[in-house]
């Protein structure tokens, strides 16, 4: 085993849920490109899983079993919001909030990683997400060839519709697409070589629910349903 | 309460998606994910969106439970308690003003029958977290049922937040080193 004492009490603590909110959405990215701490993550959930056993029960909402059946015919993945067309701007602004939250925080476990390197990353991951469990893709991307690579997660297809990728920066103005992606298998994307490195870098990308084939209008048809920022991982 | 077989039972026919199987299954487990879930998101709208959620994980991931890694009920538990975890991180911090004090899991169980359903390995965990000092479990319990920061943890039990990262370490430490000698 090569995991340090250090990460696998991460490991113990974000089983535990003592973690603050950037310590466990960085464990959370991280586990999904190292697969010692993630599975020090399952060892120690499945150590302290049976204290469950004794909480008491809570009698659910009578409509709960019909609530989840709906979703689940609908085909939404865990967690995703399939939204309604009204008000996008404003679920646009929260979602670009929340992206950079999360952004901050994963800097912070990602800055005390990378500290002692002294060379430029080229190497970057994005993890889209709605929330720390529940990714729904990894973005990785070569910041020289500007190659980007979407590989599906978690994600479901919401039957009848498709994904589709967005950039999101300041500098772009409006979020431009950069095409449909597939849920079940990996996505190569060459539209990325239009955007010049500090923009691929520092943006922000999302992933709408749009009609079959992709956004007929060239903007998202709705809010995100997961999003994510690019960090580091690799010279 | 459906017994860990059954329960092993219904999730490997919901991998095969079984609707039946994952209704009985959902009948037999949902009051135990409501009370993980209410018990760290106090508004009973948010755990039961929570719960929503966990359970459209299951029905998507049946498939990857693994028997050989411990109970079935654990491994939905630690679905539920995840999504609850993220949300109440993302809401706001828990507030343990209103806990009582002495807090321990034999106060959880009002159930009288549920003595009976205490598997091998609750009995084995609680054997050990029996042998650490009585803050130091509580403060284990406390982050486990009810989703305590440290931050939380440090102001209830007067003590900087290092300190209390420090007993952690050393709780789940001893945890390890009594399950697994």
């Amino acid at each position: 085993m090569s995991l340090s004492p250090e990460d696998d009490f991460a490991a113990g603590e974000f089983a535990l849920g003592t973690l603050d909110p950037a310590e466990r959405a960085a464990i959370a990215a991280r586990r999904l490109r190292e697969p010692e701490l993630d599975a020090a993550i399952r060892a120690w959930e499945a150590r302290l899983a049976p204290l469950n056993e004794a909480v008491a029960d809570v009698a659910p909402p009578a409509d709960l079993l019909a609530k989840i059946e709906a979703r689940i015919d609908a085909g939404a993945p865990a967690g995703a919001d399939i939204v309604s067309l009204q008000a996008r701007l404003g679920r646009w602004r929260a979602a670009a909030v929340a992206a950079m939250s999360l952004a901050a925080m994963l800097a912070v476990g990602v800055f005390v990683r990378e500290s002692g390197r002294s060379n430029a990353p080229h190497e970057f991951v994005a993890v889209l997400q709605k929330s720390a469990d529940s990714p729904a893709f990894a973005v990785s991307v070569n910041i020289d060839t500007r190659e980007l690579v979407v590989r599906p997660v978690a994600a479901t297809a919401p039957a009848g519709k498709s994904y589709e990728l967005w950039i999101i920066a300041d500098k772009l103005g409006k979020p431009r697409s950069l095409g449909v992606i597939d849920a079940a298998a990996i996505t190569r994307n060459p539209k990325l070589g239009a955007y010049d490195s500090a923009t691929v870098e520092g943006a922000t990308y999302a992933v709408t629910v749009e009609p079959e084939g992709g956004s007929p209008t060239g903007a998202p048809s709705g809010a995100p349903a997961f999003v994510g920022k690019l960090i580091p991982v690799g010279p | 309460m459906t017994d860990a077989a059954d329960l092993a039972d219904l999730l490997a026919r919901v991998s095969r998606r079984d609707r039946d199987a994952f209704r009985a299954l959902h009948r037999a487990t949902a009051p135990k994910l409501m009370g993980v879930v209410a018990r760290i998101l106090t508004r009973g709208d948010m755990a039961s969106e929570v719960v929503q959620e966990a359970y459209v994980k299951i029905w998507d991931k049946a498939g990857d439970f693994d028997p050989a890694k411990g109970s079935p009920l654990g491994w939905m538990a630690t679905i539920a308690r995840n999504r609850a975890l993220d949300e109440v991180r993302r809401v706001r911090p828990v507030s343990l003003e209103d806990m009582p004090d002495g807090f321990e899991p034999a106060a959880e169980t009002q159930d009288p029958m549920a003595s009976r359903e205490r598997s091998e390995r609750l009995k084995a965990l609680m054997r050990c977290l029996g042998q650490l000092d009585a803050q130091k479990r509580e403060i284990v319990m406390l982050a486990y049922y009810r989703g305590a920061t440290r931050e939380a943890l440090a102001k209830r039990f007067d003590a900087p937040v290092p300190t209390i990262k420090t007993w952690l370490h050393r709780s789940l430490a001893q945890l390890r080193g009594c399950l697994e000698p």
